[in-house]
């Protein structure tokens, strides 16, 4: 037992928002190559996905305690963060690839890029993009999901929120690059995103409510306990203005508004609640159920700080 | 084969940290690491009728160990031979996924050297037939270890013949660490 920090921090928050929203990138492409068919989106959206996911994987290896031993996490095939690990490693190189059919040849220089002409490949690397992205999208919330000591993460419905959030922040990522580098075919499925992004604002809103409810009046005494915190305690007002009110609501309200400013404006929104709400949740399993005295003892220990603590290194 | 198990008689325990200290000494941990924290519940009751439970902590050696699982590096370990788990310096990378995982609060990462640590029942020592050192030191023989499988010892006695109850046996992790409350234990 310690009284130092001994839990998860904002970078693992940062890595489950970077790389939920690059899976939701991934999943979206994949799904538009696929039902709309080719040059629907922002070649730029297209590459910002995969990239995303390997900005959370350094955020990822940052929080380890020994960052240079980082391929080690590659190693249990039964742990979920190895499982992870991997699918992310094949999201980002499918991911990569198939935003490369979108390049420019005469950038390099050429006349053609040889892979370009073969369009099963290209389709092939939409389902690939489909099956991992929907993984990565999804397994931040499985493995909190799976922690049995952890009140607020217990159970599957955090798998839920999360696999929502990741998709419309991917969605909401994708309007953002569109309207930096417009796709080739305009208007296309594109121009619908902000109305995906707005019913998918609207199943969280209803989803996060849903799991409160549920967390404050239906299961255990800790999960209750940890379900206030959300609701009086001390992540309700970060929670409810941010997350809900400035990351859920305005943005619903924004993208269904026909203009270009008021829709970049909540996407740019939805990406600020996405990162907030996952600090808040990775925060939330700081607290475990406790053991019979446990509270009262780890209250006493000292922080680390204490006069007596450094008095012997003088 | 072998099934190490410990029980922890919380009507013999007074509260004297003795273990505590004696982990702490014997494994050299560092002043923020406490591998057996001895908890209290109470006083509680009106007087004259009060009552004070100490209940020592430490890893539970899950048979079912959601640590193990958890691992991504392979280096939480339980060994097959006699069901204690450790954690394998050399492969730990320190990312916490086996300290979120315990129910039991069992794992501290040391922030000198990045890697997780926890309680192994001095494996070492009880590889040499020798006792850990918290049940060694324990002056009212609170601590009773031993090996579950062989029906003669005293913690398979204990095991069947008291009460003995698993912290947070609802959560299935099938902990071999038993307790026996002369008293009913609520968490305050």
């Amino acid at each position: 037992m310690s009284a130092k920090h001994q839990s998860w921090g904002w970078m693992l928050a940062v890595d489950f928002f970077f790389a939920g929203m690059g899976g939701g990138m991934l999943l979206v492409a994949g799904l538009i190559e696929l039902f709309a068919g080719t040059g629907q989106l922002s070649l730029l959206g297209n590459i910002v996905g995969p990239l995303c996911m390997c900005v959370g994987c350094g955020f990822l290896i940052l929080e380890l305690g020994r960052p240079l031993q980082a391929w080690r996490v590659f190693m249990n095939p039964k742990a979920i963060l190895t499982c992870g690990a991997w699918i992310m490693s094949v999201a980002i190189v499918v991911g990569l690839v198939y935003a490369s059919y979108g390049l420019n040849p005469a950038w390099f220089g050429m006349d053609k890029l040889f892979w370009q002409e073969w369009g099963a490949l290209r389709k092939l690397l939409a389902v690939v993009c489909v099956l991992t992205g929907l993984v990565v999208a999804t397994y931040p919330g499985v493995l909190l999901g799976r922690h049995k000591g952890r009140p607020f993460w217990v159970g599957p419905g955090i798998m839920t929120l999360f696999l929502l959030s990741s998709v419309v922040t991917g969605v909401a990522a994708h309007i953002i690059c569109g309207m930096i580098l417009p796709p080739v075919e305009m208007p296309g499925a594109w121009n619908h995103l902000p109305a995906l992004a707005g019913g998918l604002l609207f199943f969280q809103l209803v989803a996060w409510i849903g799991y409160l409810w549920i967390k404050r009046t239906g299961t255990t005494a800790a999960e209750a306990a940890s379900a206030l915190k959300w609701l009086q305690g001390c992540y309700a007002d970060t929670f409810k203005a941010v997350v809900m009110f400035m990351g859920t609501i305005v943005p619903l309200v924004l993208v269904m508004i026909p203009s270009p400013l008021c829709q970049g404006s909540g996407a740019l929104l939805v990406l600020v609640g996405g990162v907030v709400m996952r600090c808040l949740v990775v925060y939330a399993g700081e607290d475990r159920t406790w053991l019979p005295g446990e509270q009262k003892y780890r209250g006493r220990l000292p922080l680390g700080n204490e006069a007596f603590l450094k008095a012997w290194s003088k | 084969m072998a099934r190490y198990a410990m029980v922890i008689d919380t009507r013999s325990c007074i509260g004297c940290h003795s273990c505590t200290v004696a982990c702490k000494v014997h494994n050299d941990l560092p002043v923020e690491i406490i591998y057996n924290p001895v908890t209290t519940v109470g006083p509680t009751g009106v007087y004259p009728d009060l009552h004070m439970v100490h209940v020592p902590l430490l890893c539970m050696h899950c048979d079912n160990a959601p640590c193990v699982d958890a691992c991504p590096t392979c280096a939480s370990q339980r060994r097959d031979k006699d069901g204690i788990v450790f954690v394998e310096d050399e492969k730990c990378v320190g990312c916490l996924a086996c300290v979120m995982a315990c129910p039991y609060g069992a794992r501290i990462k040391n922030h000198a050297t990045g890697a997780v640590q926890k309680c192994d029942f001095c494996k070492d020592r009880v590889d040499l037939g020798m006792n850990p050192h918290c049940v060694n030191t324990c002056h009212q023989k609170a601590r009773i270890f031993g090996d579950l499988d062989d029906p003669e010892s005293e913690v398979a006695k204990l095991v069947n013949g008291e009460n003995a109850v698993r912290l947070l046996g609802e959560l299935n992790t099938e902990p071999y660490v038993f307790y026996i409350y002369g008293l009913e234990v609520k968490n305050p």
